[in-house]
């Protein structure tokens, strides 16, 4: 919404003099968006545990066996609040993606992955310990009775179950860099995970008992929660799919491994028109249809005319075994697409001053950001990062852009230096450059990154040092 | 711009629970009257009983002073006519107990001395289930009847302090 006044607007490059800033105002808002977000994260766990209290659950701290189970209760309620915030980090939906971002909400996601698995670990425990005590039984046995005894509870074991094999499965996943099928089958599974949960929250869980507020409150959140996932994750690819029609019209080869794939479609002004300019892709060709392609948009602004009618570009390197099938698309095949996502547009800008900074395949979306973002000439700089020069894809028409719109290009190549962390390439990084050394006034700038997280992290290492507040770091996560 | 959201989310917190905790100081008050009552009217009713029902692991003072003032009331009648008490039940939720009326080798009534009564849901439950038991128990003649669902726990507790009472009234 805000990209659009913004774009569109033409006094906004003509205005003069560094005073005025047009993000201002937008700026703020995604700052006060933010805070909510926060407010509203903090509300929920307290929200939480406050509907334990209102049940008048201090009582249970008169007795040591109710102590551990009222503790075991507020571990399961705070640990189901996770998991369910954990849900709606993942549910893209706009209100989070717009503030924070596609990646950052992941990033969150994952933190909240190992505390929400210790909660509901705690939970049990506790719950086996406090009515183990109360009926003379120690933990071992009462667990087991709890399991025949009483209904809905081999549920919530096989839950239990399920929620340490994804949680432990996506910490090794992450680590042992498992492929992102993998890691995506894993992800199912959570469901099955918090649908067997919720049986004994409701049943066996005194505090959700018929007729209470209780009750209400929390089927409200599960259910909104289910229907968010459903909406955003489900219903909204599904419809985009439709409206849209996009079909690929040709693949273009970059470079070695490289490949642009332009998409015809329909309406796509209303597609691409919002900001966000990372999208999901699914080819709808055989052996190709189920696997989920992330990608930016790698021009911009996308071409259509007055009915919608035009194309979309992303450039693909040869990542894993689904990216290298990409260079033989046929022309005609169908697509399917979730998005757009991501903050990596100009709806993420706060300053006058622009730097992006992009390697390897992560220079596409730079291209596509340096062609649309408003800035005066001489206002922004642009960085790209490769091995070799043939590796800074599609890297003439980044040259032609910047010389039009009065951008300062570098051309960073050559491979690390061994041992030292750095993004830079060997020459520059004995020289001592740092990225202030590129653009002097970075302190004051908005800064894009995109590129591997090793790499990435070390850029915002260094855009950290020369003074540039977390607030104005832009970074699209590019491997998963 | 920081601090103004970690300020906002604590004071929304806080805020949050106090309200919460405020609630539960009042909702503890009726919540153990209530109990208390339950648990007080099935002690009423089990006073018709005859012979001294000595329910002494009852859980709150209550349940045990109201079986008591319930106990000797009536002298040692004929075999046809007797209430005997089942076996004190201990479950996750409290203790149960229930006393049988035989009336010329049939059950007559079923009376509760205790029920679990650990929380306030427990006193729902038990509230529910116990007629809807007794019925069961009433039309079955026996302790051979399904149990209430969503009182699986209550219910166990109930047959088998009945069975207690079963086999104590040789039925």
């Amino acid at each position: 919404m805000n990209t659009q006044l913004l774009t569109n607007r033409p006094g906004i490059r003509r205005s003069s003099g560094g005073a005025v800033n047009p993000f201002r105002a937008q700026y703020r808002r995604r700052l006060l968006r933010a805070d909510l977000l926060t407010v509203l994260f903090c509300a929920s766990l307290a929200g939480a545990v406050a509907l334990w209290l209102a049940d008048g659950g201090m009582a249970g701290f008169a007795t040591p066996a109710g102590s551990f189970t009222a503790l075991g209760i507020v571990a399961g309620l705070a640990g189901m609040d996770l998991v369910l915030l954990m849900l709606l980090l993942a549910a893209r939906i706009p209100l989070i993606d717009q503030t924070v971002g596609h990646d950052r909400a992941l990033e969150f996601h994952r933190k909240l992955g190992k505390p929400a698995l210790y909660l509901l670990l705690a939970h049990g425990v506790l719950i086996a310990i406090g009515y183990g005590m109360a009926e003379g039984l120690d933990p071992v046995s009462e667990s087991v009775a709890l399991w025949v005894l009483v209904p809905d509870m081999w549920l919530a074991y096989i839950s239990m179950l399920l929620f340490i094999a994804v949680v432990v499965t996506s910490l090794v996943a992450v680590r042992r860099r498992f492929p992102y099928e993998f890691w995506y089958a894993v992800h199912l599974l959570t469901y099955a995970a918090v649908l067997t949960s919720l049986p004994h929250q409701f049943s066996v869980g005194a505090l959700f008992a018929e007729g209470t507020w209780q009750r209400w409150y929390w089927l409200a959140l599960c259910i909104a929660t289910g229907a968010a996932l459903l909406y955003y994750r489900v219903v909204q690819p599904v419809v985009a799919t439709f409206r849209h029609q996009l079909t690929v019209k040709r693949v273009v080869r970059v470079a070695p491994g490289v490949v642009s794939i332009e998409m015809s479609g329909l309406r796509l002004d209303e597609l691409a028109g919002s900001g966000g300019r990372f999208f999901i892709w699914r080819f709808l060709a055989p052996g190709l249809w189920w696997h989920p392609h992330p990608f930016s948009l790698s021009a911009e602004p996308v071409h259509f005319d007055a009915a919608g009618q035009g194309t979309l570009r992303i450039t693909v390197r040869n990542l894993g075994k689904g990216s290298s099938q990409l260079a033989s698309l046929k022309p005609g095949t169908k697509v399917a697409v979730e998005g757009p996502y991501g903050l990596f547009s100009t709806s993420a800008r706060s300053r006058n001053h622009v730097v992006m900074v992009g390697a390897g395949i992560g220079i596409t979306p730079v291209r596509a950001l340096l062609e649309s973002t408003p800035f005066q000439p001489g206002n922004a700089t642009v960085i790209l990062r490769g091995h070799s020069e043939s590796e800074l894809y599609l890297g003439e028409e980044i040259l032609d852009l910047c010389r039009r719109r009065g951008a300062t290009l570098f051309h960073l190549t050559g491979s690390r230096p061994a041992g030292v962390q750095t993004w830079l390439p060997e020459h520059a990084a004995r020289a001592g450059h740092r990225l202030a050394s590129y653009d002097p006034k970075i302190a004051d700038a908005d800064v894009y990154v995109c590129g591997p997280s090793v790499w990435a992290h070390n850029v915002l290492e260094d855009a950290r040092a020369a003074g540039v507040r977390e607030d104005q770091i832009h970074y699209e996560r590019f491997d998963w | 711009m920081r601090t103004r959201a970690a300020v906002s989310a604590a004071l929304a917190s806080a805020g949050i629970l106090i309200a919460g905790w405020q609630s539960g100081v009042h909702v503890a008050d009726t919540g153990s009257s209530v109990a208390s009552a339950a648990a007080g009217t099935t002690g009423a009713t089990g006073s018709s009983g005859s012979s001294g029902t000595s329910s002494s692991s009852g859980t709150s003072d209550s349940t045990a002073s109201s079986g008591a003032s319930g106990a000797g009331t009536t002298g040692a009648s004929a075999k046809a006519v007797g209430t005997y008490p089942g076996s004190v039940v201990q479950t996750r939720f409290g203790s149960v107990q229930v006393q049988i009326t035989v009336q010329a080798g049939k059950i007559t009534d079923v009376t509760a001395l205790q029920l679990t009564d650990a929380e306030r849901k427990s006193v729902q439950i038990s509230n529910r289930a116990a007629p809807l038991l007794r019925d069961e128990v009433l039309q079955a003649q026996s302790a051979d009847v399904q149990t209430i669902s969503g009182a699986t726990v209550t219910s166990d507790a109930y047959l088998n302090s009945l069975q207690a009472a079963l086999d104590a009234a040789n039925l």
